[in-house]
């Protein structure tokens, strides 16, 4: 397993903190610039953060970042809004996973995969106020991570 | 995973993507995992969940089964 650094543990949750405030995952370069690394530094910090303990998911052949489960880089069709604020879920359990972990009210908007139909799901004082449709799990737990785009 | 209208939607789905059905369940069991599963990510001192926690949290929620079976042998950052 490759180690994780001290520093690389601040940048973890500084891309956290940052998907958190603004919706987005920092760029390199801007990791670079508030911690002060070199663009290799910077690079190694966030494979390691990627193979040593899975924090986070880059964009293949890159470093860019794609996933910071539950929030995703790049939009999906799980959108998440609260106020005037907005992230993207990499699935249904993300999305759901974003409200929980910001301890927030807010919706989850997407659409059933078959008939197209718009489904909305409201959280309100923490609790789920509109649930419709069912979830369904394609992936056998034991292959989530396989092609964790696919799952 | 995904969210559909319905189980019939699911099995049409399924059928035309010529994708075997998985498993069903609602939302609110869900939102009960996902709060499980995600809330320490804002935490300094998070570390990876071994997989006998991660099992311990499907298992709370009453996912258990061998297709919610995590084995040692995979790969994961959930």
């Amino acid at each position: 397993m490759t180690a994780v650094t001290a520093q690389d543990s601040d940048i973890r949750l500084w891309i956290y903190q940052h998907f958190a405030d603004t919706g987005c995952a920092p760029s390199p370069v801007e990791i670079a610039a508030r911690f002060g690394l070199t663009p290799h530094q910077t690079e190694q910090a966030l494979h390691r953060l990627q193979r040593g303990v899975d924090a986070l998911v880059l964009i293949p052949g890159s470093s860019y970042i794609w996933m910071a489960e539950p929030f995703s880089a790049v939009p999906t069709s799980f959108t998440v809004r609260s106020d005037r604020r907005q992230w993207w879920g990499n699935c249904i359990w993300d999305a759901l996973g974003i409200l929980n972990l910001l301890g927030i009210d807010g919706e989850v908007s997407t659409a059933c995969p078959n008939s197209g139909q718009r489904l909305r799901v409201v959280v309100s004082d923490g609790a789920l106020a509109e649930a419709p449709g069912v979830v369904h799990f394609a992936v056998q737990a034991r292959d989530w991570w396989r092609d964790i785009g696919f799952t | 995973m995904l969210l559909f209208r319905s189980e019939d939607d699911v099995q049409t789905w399924c059928r035309e993507q010529e994708i075997a059905a998985g498993m069903l369940f609602d939302l609110e069991r869900l939102w009960r995992l996902a709060g499980m599963w995600y809330r320490d990510r804002l935490d300094a001192n998070w570390r990876r969940k071994t997989i006998s926690e991660r099992q311990a949290i499907l298992d709370a929620v009453g996912l258990r089964g061998p297709f919610w079976h995590l084995t040692p042998s995979h790969e994961s950052g959930r």
